[in-house]
């Protein structure tokens, strides 16, 4: 999944522009510093390998040295890439040197001897009884999940309507998904928001996860404090209960906002509360290494040649996402039926969405019954989809005058031969006297028709 | 400028952007409150309440769902995966004359469905099988019974007047005991539904012997009965049976089929289903062109064994219809004759049969004295099977024509298409009987029954010089004109032609609706035309030829040639014009490539050969006849054709070498469709007296959608989504317009 890396690898973006002192910060950590290590490149992962029990700086020559001399360029990705995230720290002296930093060796030297350990202290196992099962937990996560997504889809069909839980806002509108709303517009779900639903999960998790840092930040939230969390996160036992107590104060406010995305569960119990990583917050650390290949759910849809789609879903999320470029027709307890029709698609075109994207996404979610099919998405749809939205390309708009009103036949012509001469003449009508003439060049027309009816003829744009 | 008027009209025509919303809540059905069973990934179909059913063809119990749905409703649309079903009166009016009964119908349907039965769905199948299929009419030794397993509807049909005195008193029991009906055993019914899908308990409730009751009417006011039954009377419709068996006055006709005729089986199933309880049932049998309705006729013939009377649309198919029975049957040339108005051929002996035309029989004027003592005949004779081809494209007050001066013991419809876009569906059920069987295309191509096409839809832009013309408001009558005789038209035209006959040794039909591109075309190409005019000799010659001459591999027809003209040897088609938005047109036309050629083998899924037949729909881009195109596609979309679109033909670096590349011969192309006067090429009338599109091509004022056969369908305009998701925008005509336009519209 190619856009999962891009989204997770800005993830790493952000957390390599961290200032210096901050990001050291969270390698004091273990946690952070393995997180790190998954998400380098292959070529990167072995020079950390390698330089681990170096307590030297090591020449930059040795290091070319390792490199083949065709294979330079990946080289000084990796280096680059140490560099930014402060693995490696460059020291100058005669000449250039890098050095491991020591706070990571540190960290990744314990876990790698150690085994890390348990990240934070799970809680006793009178408590553990009581955690829900992994089915419970998974349908809980989806759960939490698709009402975060429905928030950014009720904006779409409806206005705001049902429960809307306003950080999530924030985030969506922080990521442009959501339109800020003004005097003029209300709440409104925008193009990238459109496009943002027809993503995967996982690219869908790591762009909130990215902006909610960033919202954390402006609410005040320590940005390397959290990042290092949800680094964190990852490297917990699914469906194991860890205590909140444990936590920072600011993180566990943090946590109440987790719960609503769905990373994880929160629990209370009388004198200490507990929460309960789920599976998005474990593919969040998995997504971070190449290698990761996560299907969010079992593929549900059946494309027609007659343009119909039957969805096997109940969700409303489903639906409504269905909804956002299909005419729904009928809706039964596990099949929703709906049409692609021109309007219904022109409408998806019309907001941002692209006949790609709606392909993508029958095709990513195609029934099991129909995804040995080749191609899933019969071609006489996708093609079509593709014609519709060429279609709406066709017109190109270019701004124009439009002249009339010219006193004499003889000023008429004159303008029209002197649009002519400049090659942007677009339209003349001399029955009438009316011509079309592109608009940058407008000021010179201007100034010739003038000149010719010394101010008499009216122009309007 | 001059585009204002033309822009708006083109927008209402094409522009179809505007979400409109209450429309849309409209349309969705919501269902979601209907209960799944526990095991309901193991059933194959859902129900709604508004009839609409909803088909897994992946499940394994398809094939029983599908027989059974198929007696029970209506095929709305069946591609790949889902089929989608209605179950409407008539439907179930269908099911009940073939035997299937109203409890049978729900606990079937309830058994096959994920969900509960919504309550609705079960109101309405008792409420519409509550009286179809209770009274049968049966001749039986040339007495007219009217017959029922239920005493108490008898006796309610007796309380009309116009029935009571229609009744026949047994003279036993005079006067007041009219209560006495006449009790016999039902004949066992096989072949309905598959037993096994039924269930046990079903099929003993089932084997059952019943007892019907009947009493007998005057064979002179059978047809006064057979009023007072219909929906809009006593609403008691009477389905007809005929004990051909048993008939003793009639004449047996003593033919049979061949032994190389072997019915496929879904001719079979559909001869099962008319011929179930031992008697034949009149009725329709909707099978796809080239999949042997012709056999299914000539098989019913041979099983009654009695006198037939066929008709045909149109002389070439008389001649076809009288050539099938000789090929298929052991009828020697003396038991059949043909009546048409070239072929006046006198009966021979008391029984065999004839073929001819529905014109011929319907036909009110002064005739010839020859003509006359036929049509005496016919009317005199009692026939044992009616066989009525090609129902669909006859008029209902012709059907009432030909019905009540025949008389016949069992009337067989035969079809292709039995396009439901108009009211005239209605009459078919009542005056010929329900639908008795209807096959799935999509199988018959999987099975190699019938021939596997490549549907395209051809693009073909407009040229400049063309579309200027097409859009001035002085040419609106000359439009279909230009669009049909676009020069990239043509040139597709061209290329196609060219491509087929030289690189697949192909055999092309080329169907124009439009008379004056049909003769361009054909003369441009050097290619023999066939339209209304053409003499029937000059016909068979030229078709003669198209069969035989390796020279001649591409014919040009008319309309003339969309129904009945039988040419097994063609499997391309390009249409360059049609008839508006006439979905049975596209069918019908489809259907003269349908029948299979090639090896068995190689047509099956998986064989050599993908596709073995063309059909090209060539339509000139951002014209009517795009939004027509889409429309006319629909049926075929429906039986899970798909049209692919292919937007660039020729090829850009190729058509040099075709006809229409310079400017120069564009223009003159350009000069020729403007100079031919308004409405040029709507062929006007029909020589062919036989025919029965004769006379029916005047210019009619309708509204569009009758026109184009788009009755009952609405159509709707939408607005591009300005502001996502926002209400569509009304074009307010007070509200203020950009001052560009405001001077153009006060």
């Amino acid at each position: 999944m190619p856009r999962v890396r891009v989204v997770s690898r800005n993830f790493m973006e952000m957390v390599a522009a961290l200032p210096a002192a901050k990001l050291d910060l969270l390698y004091d950590r273990h946690w952070t510093c393995q997180a790190v290590l998954r998400s380098l490149p292959p070529l990167g992962k072995q020079y950390v390998m390698r330089l681990l029990y170096v307590e030297n700086a090591v020449p930059v020559k040795s290091l070319q040295e390792w490199a083949q001399p065709d294979a330079l360029s990946k080289h000084q990705v990796a280096i680059d890439r140490l560099e930014q995230l402060r693995v490696i720290l460059a020291e100058r002296k005669k000449e250039v040197c890098y050095r491991m930093n020591p706070k990571f060796q540190k960290q990744l030297r314990q876990a790698l001897s150690t085994g890390g350990g348990p990240p934070r202290d799970v809680v006793s196992g009178s408590i553990a009884a009581r955690t829900p099962s992994l089915e419970d937990l998974d349908n809980y996560a989806m759960k939490q999940w698709e009402s975060v997504l429905l928030q950014l889809v009720s904006c779409a069909s409806d206005g705001p309507t049902g429960p809307q839980n306003s950080f999530i806002t924030k985030v969506f509108q922080r990521a442009g998904l959501l339109s800020v709303p003004n005097e003029k517009e209300s709440l409104s779900i925008t193009d990238l928001g459109f496009q943002f639903l027809l993503m995967d999960t996982n690219s869908q998790l790591w762009q909130l996860v990215r902006e909610y840092v960033t919202t954390a930040e402006d609410r005040g939230t320590d940005s390397g404090e959290l990042i290092g969390f949800l680094l964190e996160l990852g490297f917990h036992h699914v469906g194991e209960a860890y205590g909140v107590n444990s936590l920072p104060p600011a993180l566990q406010k943090v946590l109440e906002e987790l719960a609503a995305l769905g990373l994880v569960q929160l629990q209370k119990g009388r004198s200490e509360s507990w929460y309960i990583p789920t599976k998005l917050a474990s593919n969040l650390s998995a997504s971070l290494s190449d290698s990761s290949d996560w299907q969010s759910s079992e593929g549900f849809v059946v494309v027609e040649t007659n343009f119909k789609v039957y969805a096997y879903t109940s969700s409303k999320l489903q639906t409504e996402i269905l909804r956002c470029f299909a005419r729904l027709e009928y809706q039964l307890p596990n099949l929703v039926v709906a049409a692609l029709t021109k309007e219904s698609v022109n409408t998806a075109l019309a907001s941002g969405i692209s006949a790609e994207q709606i392909i993508s996404f029958l095709r990513k979610h195609a029934h099991p019954h129909v995804s040995q099919r080749i191609p899933v998405v019969p071609e006489t749809v996708s093609d079509q989809l593709r014609l519709w939205e060429t279609d709406r390309n066709r017109v190109e708009l270019a701004p124009a005058y439009f002249y009339d009103d010219f006193p004499t036949m003889d000023i008429y012509e004159a303008v029209v031969a002197h649009a002519r001469d400049l090659g942007g003449l677009l339209y003349e009508d001399a029955s009438a006297r009316r011509l079309v003439v592109r608009a940058d060049l407008h000021e010179d027309m201007r100034m010739f028709i003038r000149k010719q009816s010394s101010g008499t003829a009216a122009q309007r744009r | 400028m001059y585009a204002h008027n033309h822009t708006a009209k083109q927008a209402a025509m094409m522009d179809m952007d505007d979400p409109d919303d209450t429309v849309e809540e409209i349309q969705r059905q919501d269902f979601t409150k209907l209960e799944l069973k526990p095991d309901h990934a193991n059933r194959p179909l859902w129900v709604c309440a508004d009839g609409r059913i909803f088909l897994e063809t992946f499940s394994s119990l398809y094939k029983q769902a599908y027989d059974f749905l198929i007696a029970i409703a209506e095929p709305v649309c069946r591609p790949e995966s889902m089929h989608e079903y209605n179950l409407t009166p008539h439907s179930l009016y269908a099911a009940v004359s073939v035997g299937l009964e109203t409890e049978t119908i729900i606990t079937v349907l309830d058994r096959l469905s994920k969900t509960k039965l919504p309550k609705e769905i079960v109101d309405f199948i008792r409420g519409s099988t509550l009286n179809y299929g209770k009274v049968k009419l049966v001749l039986q030794k040339n007495r007219y019974f009217v017959e029922s397993p239920f005493p108490e509807v008898l006796q309610k049909l007796l309380r009309d007047d116009v029935i009571s005195r229609a009744r026949m008193t047994p003279t036993e029991a005079p006067g007041a005991g009219s209560s006495s009906f006449s009790v016999s055993r039902a004949p066992h019914e096989t072949g309905v539904a598959d037993s096994e899908l039924l269930g046990a308990d079903d099929v003993a409730a089932g084997a059952e012997e019943k007892e019907l009751h009947s009493f007998e009417i005057d064979p002179a006011q059978v047809e006064h009965v057979k009023q007072r039954c219909l929906p809009n009377a006593l609403n008691f419709p009477m389905l007809e049976e005929y004990d051909f068996r048993n008939d003793t006055v009639n004449p047996d006709l003593p033919i049979e089929l061949k032994p190389q005729a072997q019915p496929r089986p879904y001719q079979e199933k559909s001869l099962s289903k008319m011929f179930g309880n031992g008697r034949a049932r009149s009725g329709i049998i909707v099978l796809p062109c080239g999949a042997g309705k012709s056999l299914v006729g000539v098989s019913a013939a041979c099983r009654i064994r009695k006198s037939v009377l066929c008709l045909a649309t149109n002389a070439v198919s008389v001649d076809q219809w009288a050539f099938q029975f000789k090929l298929w049957s052991t009828v020697g040339d003396h038991q059949i004759s043909r009546f048409t108005s070239d072929s006046k051929e006198r009966f021979r002996g008391s029984v065999g049969v004839v073929v001819t035309t529905y014109n011929m029989v319907a036909f009110g004027g002064k005739r010839s004295e020859e003509s006359q003592k036929i049509i005496e005949e016919i009317q005199n004779r009692e026939w044992g099977l009616l066989l009525m081809d090609e129902v669909h494209v006859v008029p209902a007050h012709m059907f009432r024509k030909v019905i009540s001066i025949t008389k016949s013991h069992c009337k067989l419809g035969l079809t292709a298409t039995l396009v439901r876009e108009d009211e005239r569906i209605s009459d078919l059920n009542f005056l010929i009987g329900p639908k008795l069987y209807e096959a799935n295309w999509l199988d018959l191509v999987k099975g190699g029954f019938i021939a596997n096409v490549q549907c395209a839809e051809v693009w073909c832009p407009m040229t400049k010089e063309f579309y200027r013309e097409y859009l001035k408001k002085e040419n609106s009558r000359k439009k279909q004109g230009l669009y049909v005789m676009n020069p990239n038209k043509f040139r597709a035209c061209e290329f196609l032609i060219r491509f087929h006959e030289q690189q697949r040794g192909d055999k092309i039909i080329v169907f124009s609706d439009n008379l004056f591109a049909l003769r361009e075309y054909a003369t441009k190409l050097k290619k023999p035309f066939i339209y209304g005019p053409t003499s029937h000799h000059e016909r068979t010659r030229i078709l003669y030829a198209f069969k035989h001459s390796p020279n001649v591999n591409t014919v040009f027809l008319s309309k003339v040639g969309d129904n009945s003209i039988d040419i097994p040897e063609a499997n391309v088609i390009i249409q360059i014009s049609s008839h508006a938005g006439s979905r049975r047109q596209e069918a019908q036309r489809l259907g003269r490539i349908l029948r299979a050629k090639g090896k068995p083998k190689d047509r099956m899924a998986g064989g050599a050969e993908e596709f073995n037949a063309f059909f090209y729909s060539l339509v000139s881009t951002d014209t009517q006849e795009m939004y027509y195109s889409t429309k006319r596609q629909q049926f075929l979309i429906d039986q899970g054709y798909s049209f692919k679109v292919i937007t660039s033909l020729p090829p850009a670096d190729s058509g040099a070498e075709l006809s229409y590349h310079s400017l120069d011969e564009q223009m003159g192309l350009l000069t020729k469709v403007l100079h031919a006067g308004e409405d040029i090429g709507i062929e006007q009338l029909d020589e062919d007296v036989d025919d029965i599109t004769r006379g029916r091509f005047t210019r009619r004022h309708g509204n569009m959608s009758s026109i184009s056969g788009a009755d009952g369908r609405v159509y709707m305009e939408y607005n591009t989504g300005r502001g996502r998701g926002g209400k569509a925008k009304v074009r307010d005509p007070n509200k203020p317009r950009n001052s560009l336009f405001k001077k153009r519209f006060t």
